[in-house]
Parts: structure tokens; sequence; C-alpha cells
């Protein structure tokens, strides 16, 4: 059993606690806003890039394709250290929140986009091919047939994103990014402070539970029977 | 005026080209109905779906009234199926749309309509196809029926003068298959609307086009006036086609009933009675005199048998007492 002090809990720095929980979601909220605007329409080419697909471009298919891959190999530490010069020459800084907000966005908008193909090919073709005898042209079929009929399954897939962005937000304190995973990883593994750790993990399993609740009630309000 | 004139489409199939459509011509009258049949894998899909291009073709051209779409570049093609109509075997509704929606996307596509207009339009479809009362329901929400009814209101919407219908019916029971017919043969009657359907189904041509072409491995091996197909089919596959839905002669009957004003009888033989004189002989004992409108002869499984249609010009006895005098001869009569 571990011997825990939970009188410790009198001591915690609440206050720290707050701060990490505000930086946590700060990044998660500026973070999946731009890999939204960024993997959707990702996504959408490659989906329609795609060999046997409507604006199919099989050479431009397999080079995005290779990045979108490359950046999902790469254990997000690696990113956030290599990203740094990339990142200071965007935002001005290479460090804190602003600084992991960057490294967030690139990796997290290919693990998007490569869901956002997935969903759109579960569109039926039949489907498209209807809208295609009416004259409907790219534009039409990207805005008024595979959107919109794909809504729960983007839904579903920014769900999974945000959830995944919790994860690598913890690792974001490497670059003093700080959150609430930085908490945990400081206090609890490296000053053995267990209550500390034990509080931190509670509040990202609450904010990972909510995120996924919220998700699917929106998926289940959206869904069209 | 529809002109298909020599269209082929190959498919590559692991290394080996195979011929969807090998060298098909068409002349299809503006304002006819005119039905595909052939069997699963015919080309019936790829050749419908060349008249507005989903598929273009290899070789060839297909003219819509004069125009050769064929030379119509992506934007001008885009405009031009605006006014061809298409349905679908498996409908292709949009999930997320309501059933107004779903009718009104087409006008959004096309234009230049004030949302007002556009809702007009849609009132006007939901009404000529009987769903007004299902305008807000989702298409998860309707029957295959119903679902039908959307896609051909959709189909509509624009006021095309193509309707191309892919298998339209053939994933509905029998009584809503029919129900669907007499819908498109209304809208047929009503727009003047040029229908072009494709089917594996006898029983639709037989019910609702005017003229039909029989494809087989992608070509056209029969075509013509439906009423000539059916009291002639030439190709083995249109007799067997017609075989297989138990459709002899007197399935004509109705066209009969509209130009004949006698009572029609239908006599079927089969097997022995099929080489005796036995409508001469029963006319002699009653006095019968037929003028004959159609016949076939033909063999099931060695067994022969015939199909004689005959319009009942006078009889000593009544009509209604020809089937047991005939069934004496071991003749089935039918009054039609
Ligand atoms: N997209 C395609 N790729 C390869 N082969 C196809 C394709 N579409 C149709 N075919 C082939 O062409 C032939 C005709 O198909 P289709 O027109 O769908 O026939 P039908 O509608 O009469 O059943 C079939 O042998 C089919 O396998
Ligand atoms: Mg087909």
């Amino acid at each position: 059993m571990l011997d825990l002090d939970w009188n410790l809990l009198l001591e915690i720095d609440w206050v720290e606690i707050g701060g990490a929980t505000l930086d946590t979601l700060t990044m998660l909220g500026v973070s999946m806003l731009f890999t939204v605007l960024a993997g959707l329409p990702l996504g959408v080419l490659l989906f329609i890039s795609a060999p046997g697909q409507l604006r199919a471009r099989p050479r431009l298919y397999a080079v995005l394709s290779f990045l979108v891959n490359v950046l999902r190999s790469l254990p997000f530490v690696i990113l956030l250290i290599v990203l740094m010069p990339f990142t200071l020459l965007l935002v001005g800084t290479s460090i804190g929140v602003a600084g992991a907000i960057v490294p967030l966005v690139v990796g997290a908008v290919p693990f998007f986009a490569r869901l956002v193909e997935n969903v759109l090919r579960e569109v039926d073709r039949g489907v498209i091919e209807a809208s295609q005898s009416m004259g409907a042209r790219l534009s039409h079929i990207v805005f008024k047939v595979l959107l919109p009929e794909s809504l729960p399954g983007l839904i579903g897939a920014a769900t999974v994103t945000a959830v995944a962005l919790v994860g690598y937000t913890a690792m974001s304190g490497v670059i003093g990014g700080g959150g609430l995973g930085d908490l945990a990883i400081r206090y609890g593994y490296q000053r053995f402070q267990t209550e500390i750790m034990i509080v931190t993990v509670v509040l990202l399993l609450a904010l990972v539970q909510g995120l996924q609740s919220a998700g699917d009630s929106l998926v289940r309000r959206c869904r069209f029977d | 005026m529809i002109e298909v004139q020599s269209i082929s489409k190959h498919y590559q199939h692991g290394g080996k080209s195979i011929a969807a459509l090998d060298n098909v011509s068409l002349q299809i009258a503006s304002g006819e109905i005119y039905g595909i049949i052939g069997r699963s894998g015919a080309g019936k899909s790829t050749l419908i779906r060349c008249l507005n291009l989903l598929e273009r073709p290899d070789s060839g051209h297909v003219s819509l009234h004069g125009e050769d779409i064929t030379r119509l570049d992506e934007r001008a093609l885009q405009q031009r199926r605006q006014r061809i109509g298409m349905v679908f075997q498996h409908f292709n509704l949009l999930r997320s749309r309501t059933v107004a929606a779903n009718v009104r996307f087409p006008l959004e596509l096309a234009g230049g309509q004030s949302p007002a207009q556009m809702d007009a339009r849609v009132d006007e479809l939901l009404a000529l196809v009987g769903l007004q009362d299902h305008k807000h329901k989702r298409p998860s929400q309707l029957s295959g029926g119903q679902k039908q009814r959307v896609g051909i209101a959709r189909a509509l919407a624009n006021h095309p003068d193509l309707l191309l219908c892919d298998e339209a019916t053939s994933a509905l029971d029998p009584e809503t298959t029919d129900a669907i017919l007499a819908l498109l043969a209304d809208i047929n009657r009503q727009l003047g609307l040029t229908i072009v359907l494709i089917t594996h189904d006898m029983r639709v041509i037989r019910q609702l086009c005017d003229s039909v072409a029989v494809l087989d491995h992608g070509r056209v091996v029969e075509q013509g006036k439906v009423l000539d197909v059916f009291l002639a089919p030439q190709h083995a596959v249109t007799q067997s086609l017609l075989a297989e839905t138990g459709m002899g002669q007197g399935a004509l009957q109705g066209i009969w009933r509209q130009r004949v004003a006698t009572p029609v009888i239908k006599l079927t033989f089969v097997g022995e009675p099929t080489l005796q004189p036995v409508l001469d002989k029963v006319g002699r004992e009653v006095g019968l005199r037929v003028n004959l409108l159609s016949g076939t002869l033909s063999e099931i499984k060695d067994t022969p048998f015939g199909q004689l249609l005959a319009g009942v010009v006078a009889s000593d006895v009544d009509v209604s007492a020809l089937p047991a005098i005939f069934a004496r001869e071991g003749v089935r009569c039918e009054v039609l």
C-alpha cells in the first residue's frame, strides 16, 4: 500500500494547481481550434485526392499521406524539441504555454486529418454520385454533401483528437509548457509527492471524461434518425 | 430525341479488358418511356450512366435534342445535368436533410432562385409525388416507396427534359413497385417527360414502356416497340427473359383492352392440343368467329405450348360458356 499522508492535501498549493488547470485548458482550447482549422481541410484534401476519388491526384496524395505518417510516427516529445526553432519564428517564443501550442497543433493536425479522411470515406458513394448527377460542383459536394453527411463522425473524430491532445499537453512540461500533466510529473514523479500526482490525475481524468461525454452527446444530438 | 451513337466502354479487370458496352446505338424519341432490360452485369447501369456522362464512354457520342454532350466541358456538363433527372435503386437521399431539404437540394445547386421560390417549388413537387405530409421527416423515417418518391421529386426539381431511372423499383416490394411505376407513368403523361429506365424485370417493361432495348454482354441484341418485342421476341435472351417472367402474349391484355371493343379470350395450349385444330373445331361447333389478335407457339422443356389472343366477333353461346367448352378439348380459355 502506498503510504499516503492526506494532510498534505492541506498544504497543496491549490493556486498552482488552478494555474496549471488553466494552462492545460488554454493549450487544449487554442490547439484544438487550430487543429480543426488546419486538419479539416487537410482531411478533405486527402479524401478527394486519393486514387479513385473525386479529384484523384495519386502523386499529391502519396506525398501528403507520407508527411502525415511521418508526423504521426514521431514521438511527441521529439516533435516538441525539433520544432523549437520553428515555434520561435512563428510565435516569438519556443517555451511556455504559447511555445507549446505550435507543436501541439503540428502533432494533432495529421492525426485529426487522417481521422477526417476515414470518416469521409464512410459517406455513401451513391449519395455523392446522385449529387454529381444533379450537376453538383466539387465545392457543392464538399460543403453540401460530404461535411453535413459525416457531421456525427467528424464530431467523434474531434473528440478523439481532443482527448489525445490532453495527453500531449502533459509532455509540454519538457519545454516549460506547464499544465496539469507537467505538475503531475514534476511533483508526483520527480519529487515523490504522490498526493499532488493523484490530484492532478483526477483532474485530467475529469477533463477527459468531460470531453468524451460532451462529444458523445453532440454526436447523439446530430445523428440523422 | 436522344441519340446514342456507337458508344463503347471497357473496364480493366486484373490486367484484362472487359467490354461493359460494345458499340451500343440507341434512338429514343422525345416523350416516350424507353426501357433497357438485361441480366445482371449486362451493362445496363453503365449505359444509363453514359446518358448523363457519370460514366464517360471510351468512344461514341451521346446527343440530347441535337446537342452532343460528350463535347461539353466540365462546367457546361454540370449545367446540363441539372436538367437530367436521375433516380436510383437505393434512393441515395441525403441523410442529413429532411424530405423537403432533399428536394430543395438540386434547386440550391442550380441557384438563381430566392428561398421563397425554392420553398414553393418544393411544395409543388411534394404534392406531385404525394408526400406533403412528410415534408419535415428524415429519410430514415420513411418507407422504401416514400424514399423513392422523394428521389423522384428531387429528380424533377429543375424541370428536366430527361429522367433516368436505374432499377428504380428493384429494392421495393411488388405493391410499392406498382405504385411507383404508376407515378412514373403519370409523370410521363402529365409532363411529357422522356423517361429512360433500366430493369431486369420484364413486368416493369410491360407495365410502363413504349420501347425497349435488350442488352446482353454489352450489346443491344434486340430493340423496338414493346408490343413488337413481346409478340415476336427475336433474340434468345429476350425470349428467356419473357419466359422466366411467365409472360406470353396474354400479358398484353391491357394494351388490347384499350383498342379492341369485342370481348377478348386468351387460349393457352400445352402439349398435344397445341398440334390440333382446336379453335377451328370449337368454332364450327358453337358458331364461334374470332379476330385473332396475337399468338405464339413455343416450347418449355420439350413440351409445346401456344397462346392465342382472340377477339370474339360472334358466338352462338355466351362468352362465359367458352372456358368449359375449350376445357373439354384440353385447352385453357380465359375471358379477359
Ligand atoms: N467501375 C467498374 N470497374 C470495373 N468493372 C466495372 C465497373 N462498373 C461496371 N463494371 C463491369 O461492367 C459490366 C457491366 O456492369 P453494369 O453496367 O453495372 O451491369 P448491370 O447494371 O447490367 O448489372 C460488369 O461486368 C461489371 O463487372
Ligand atoms: Mg446495374
